[in-house]
């Protein structure tokens, strides 16, 4: 039993084309459809107390999202994650929760996601060519891309947000990059900024078939963490 | 028992991850209704001519998918006019338009209705229908073809959109919509022709088939008569009305959009009609009696509401909320259940009294912002041509209050262009609202004066309303009015924020809302021009309108600028709304003399609409009844 709960939800293909701000409030409508006892904040407007871990772009799919909430009655997760999942449409599940003792939100712990990004390639290419590419790309001190930011574009160098890359083939033309990057509130690299890093470098012409956000992590004491690792820290 | 042919197309993320918005184009949002598609007899595809942030708000859509889709062997989707983004990608692409539920292309569809809201939606109509592969003209329709229909306060004048669809429904849709599907069924099963059902449904009350009347003209290209010129079919149309607003199902299960739209929240239909018979107000007629839901029944359905989509707002929606006879019964009890279930409950168009500024403090989503008022024009003189009965001294008490309050932001809208108006009614705009902002300073504090976000648009003269006859400003005369308002509150405060309508697309407005059968190829021409979303400035042209009137050889001026006749037919004469010319002829006499007709509740002052025997009319005392007393 607790008050405060963190949890993991998944979402799939049919709900991915929504942004972040869209997936809370389907979240808060699905809290108030379950009958779930959610504590509001004070004042004018109030709001469930519903934190995420991190934003999820329009197009990703995600089995690893992270969330807290708050309640004003104590609840098992169990029965948390039943009611839940009644509450939400087909395309987003809550697959576990936990009790969160911890008094840091979910959102300032998150600092690492794993990605996998399927593509095409325009012109036929070997997996060799493709790891090469990977090898050149990572050897690089600077990757410079324009960032659009509410003031127009501004450079950035994400080559320090970049942790490791990998690639495989999955069928004809196709690749899987596997892309292990910075993320969270300091310091984020989206799936999609990365990949046009990466296109821009390469010089690759290739369409985009999905993206897919594998994993969130938390560090803590120079280890990578599962975020349930630290609900009690 | 539907054709095998179905199509279910699938899109891809190639284009849907390409545009903007892409939830507008997937469906699949809660409550969306799912149905075996074997079971189904009859399929029915609701169009909403315009982008689906706009449509989802529409509240008549949220009720004619709950009608039909409560039949088993019907199914309702819903398609949107996509965002020209979607739209060229479909092109492109060549994927037909699709509805959301199923994503069936509209042209396997038994019947594709369309909802007209606004008259600058018409050439989306057209768009839509050749994105579904569907003919534009009617006449090119043929068996197996879906039937396209419309209706919608747009369709008390159908004339100009008579080539396009097979038939209009007149009036409110939730009883007829029934018996059209029955008599869809029936002639399915009896295999007949596609004239042969057009026939069974013109004998329905409210439904129009245009094919089935001659417009002739006179040579001055007025019209001179408008028959049927097929046995059975009636004179003339009569709107359709739901007679008792408690028994007619309301939504509770509304589908919940995952994207944000206009009126993202439950709204609760509190009454239909409107007591106070503005002249200008076409809905002020054509919705005539007000009839009201019980509070009871609001009740129980906001409850239901919430439970059923986990909205965290409810809106009360009707003419004019204010008006709403039992209206601190429906607040008090809803304010208990919203404030203990952490809603926020909105109340628009309210009029500013001691009791709705209280109630406006307890409820939540009312933020200490903006306020608005309507007072339409800018004196006394032309407040009491159009019988918008409020003074100028009303308005004063009511900013003087909200300021009190604590409001700082008012928003007033007004038209320019009414019959009558001079210069001095226009300067009376900034009169007027000066002198709110000087009549608050001893109230208002030192650095937060009143502001005032002032908004005029162009008057329209509409059909059946007082006005129906009049003729509409010029264009350059409007924008004359316009710019010497600017000037006029440029010069005396910075106080005032000014905005103002584009008098051009109100102009072309003004031509489609009174325009007749002729007009069909205008709008043709203007669509295969390019013309679509003419409701959104940066997509309207003037120019490829100007050129689609001359290339049909029509002057736009005929039917935007002239003045009418009592005694010219009109091209909606047909029409019957439930409203009587003569008092219509009568209320625009009192207009030109100023004169104030009392609204529904005060007493009842004739206007036709006793004919329905319900709402207010069956409620009006006795001896005020049918024209007695008229006068205030």
């Amino acid at each position: 039993m607790a008050k405060i709960l963190r949890f993991r939800f998944s979402r799939g293909e049919k709900l991915k084309y929504i942004a972040h701000l869209d997936i809370l409030r389907v979240f808060e409508r699905a809290v108030k459809r379950a009958g779930i006892p959610a504590a509001y904040t004070q004042g004018f407007n109030p709001r469930q107390k519903l934190v995420f871990g991190l934003p999820m772009s329009i197009g990703l799919t995600s089995e690893s999202e992270y969330a807290d909430i708050e309640l004003s009655e104590d609840m098992e997760p169990c029965e948390f994650i039943a009611r839940m999942n009644e509450g939400l449409p087909e395309g987003l599940k809550v697959e576990e929760a936990v009790p969160r003792n911890t008094k840091d939100n979910i959102m300032n712990q998150i600092t690492a996601a794993r990605y996998e990004i399927v593509f095409e390639v325009k012109e036929p290419k070997s997996l060799f060519e493709i790891h090469s590419m990977v090898y050149d790309f990572l050897s690089r001190e600077d990757i410079t891309i324009e960032k659009k930011t509410k003031k127009g574009y501004r450079p950035v160098n994400i080559r320090p947000l970049i942790y490791s890359v990998s690639a495989e083939k999955t069928a004809e033309d196709r690749f899987m990059i596997k892309a292990f990057l910075s993320a969270g509130a300091e310091n984020n690299l989206r799936a999609d900024l990365f990949m046009q890093a990466f296109i821009q470098e390469t010089k690759l012409e290739i369409d985009i078939l999905s993206m897919h956000r594998k994993a969130l992590y938390a560090s803590a004491f120079n280890e990578w963490k599962n975020p349930f690792e630290v609900a009690n820290d | 028992m539907h054709p095998l042919t179905m199509m279910q197309l699938k899109i891809d993320d190639r284009i849907l991850l390409k545009v903007e918005k892409p939830a507008k184009y997937t469906g699949n949002e809660w409550n969306m209704v799912r149905k075996p598609l074997d079971k189904v007899k009859m399929r029915f595809a609701f169009c909403f001519p315009d982008d689906y942030e706009i449509g989802m708000s529409h509240l008549g859509m949220k009720i004619l998918y709950h009608i039909l889709n409560k039949r088993d062997e019907v199914y309702c989707e819903r398609a949107f006019a996509p965002w020209v983004d979607m739209e060229r990608l479909m092109r492109e692409n060549d994927l037909p338009l699709y509805t959301l539920e199923t994503y069936t292309p509209l042209s396997e569809f038994d019947i594709v209705g369309f909802t007209l809201q606004y008259e600058m939606s018409y050439t989306n109509v057209l768009n839509m229908l050749d994105l579904g592969r569907i003919p534009i003209f009617a006449r090119d329709r043929t068996e197996g073809m879906p039937f396209v229909i419309a209706g919608g306060p747009c369709a008390c004048n159908p004339e100009p959109l008579a080539d396009f669809f097979d038939f209009f429904v007149i009036g409110e849709g939730e009883e007829v919509i029934n018996e059209i599907v029955d008599e869809y069924i029936s002639w399915k099963e009896a295999k007949e022709s596609r004239t042969e059902f057009l026939k069974r449904v013109s004998c329905i009350e409210g439904v129009y088939v245009p094919s089935f009347y001659d417009v002739i003209y006179n040579e001055d290209g007025t019209v001179k008569s408008i028959a049927p010129n097929t046995p059975d079919v009636p004179d003339s149309v009569k709107r359709r009305i739901i007679k008792d607003m408690d028994s007619v199902d309301f939504p509770e299960d509304i589908i919940v959009p995952y994207i944000g739209t206009v009126h993202d929240r439950i709204m609760l239909e509190v009454f239909r009609g409107c007591i106070r018979g503005c002249r200008f107000c076409q809905a002020g007629f054509i919705y005539r009696p007000v009839r009201e839901r019980s509070y009871e029944k609001l009740c129980e359905i906001a409850k239901k509401s919430v439970q059923s989509t986990g909205y965290d707002e409810i809106s009360l929606v009707s003419l004019s909320t204010s008006d709403y006879s039992a209206l601190p019964d429906l607040c008090n009890n809803l304010i208990e259940f919203t404030e203990k279930e952490n809603i926020s409950l909105s109340l628009p168009s309210l009029r500013v009294d001691n009791f709705s500024l209280g109630l406006m403090d307890r409820v939540s989503k009312v933020r200490k912002s903006g306020l608005t008022f309507a007072p339409e024009a800018g004196t006394q003189r032309l407040r009491d041509v159009i019988n918008k009965g409020i003074t100028n001294e009303d308005l004063v008490s009511s900013v003087r209050l909200a300021v009190s309050g604590g409001w700082n932001q008012v928003k007033l809208y007004f038209m320019i262009g009414l019959p009558t108006e001079t210069m001095e009614d226009v300067e009376g705009i900034s009169e007027l609202s000066i002198n709110l902002i000087e009549s608050c300073r001893d109230i208002s504090g030192r650095d937060k004066f009143l502001n005032i976000t002032l908004s005029t648009a162009c008057f329209v003269p509409k059909p059946f309303t007082p006005f129906q006859w009049e003729p509409m400003d010029e264009i350059e005369v409007l924008m004359k009015k316009q710019y010497h308002l600017k000037d006029l509150i440029r010069k005396r405060t910075r106080n005032i924020k000014y905005n103002y309508h584009d008098a051009r697309i109100s102009f072309i407005e003004a031509v489609l809302a009174r325009g007749d059968r002729r007009l069909g190829k205008v709008i043709y021409t203007a669509w295969s021009k390019g013309c679509k979303f003419d409701g959104w400035d940066e997509f309207f042209s003037f120019d490829k309108w100007m050129k689609a009137f001359s290339e049909c050889n029509l002057d736009p001026k005929f039917y935007a600028n002239r003045k009418r006749e009592y005694s010219e037919v009109l091209p909606w004469d047909h029409i019957d709304m439930g409203i009587s010319k003569e008092f219509l002829i009568k209320e625009n006499q009192k207009a030109y003399e100023g004169d104030l007709t009392r609204n529904c509740a005060a007493g009842c002052s004739a206007c036709g609409a006793q004919v329905y025997k319900t709402g207010i009319c069956a409620k009006t005392k006795r001896g005020l009844i049918y024209g007695e007393n008229t006068e205030v």
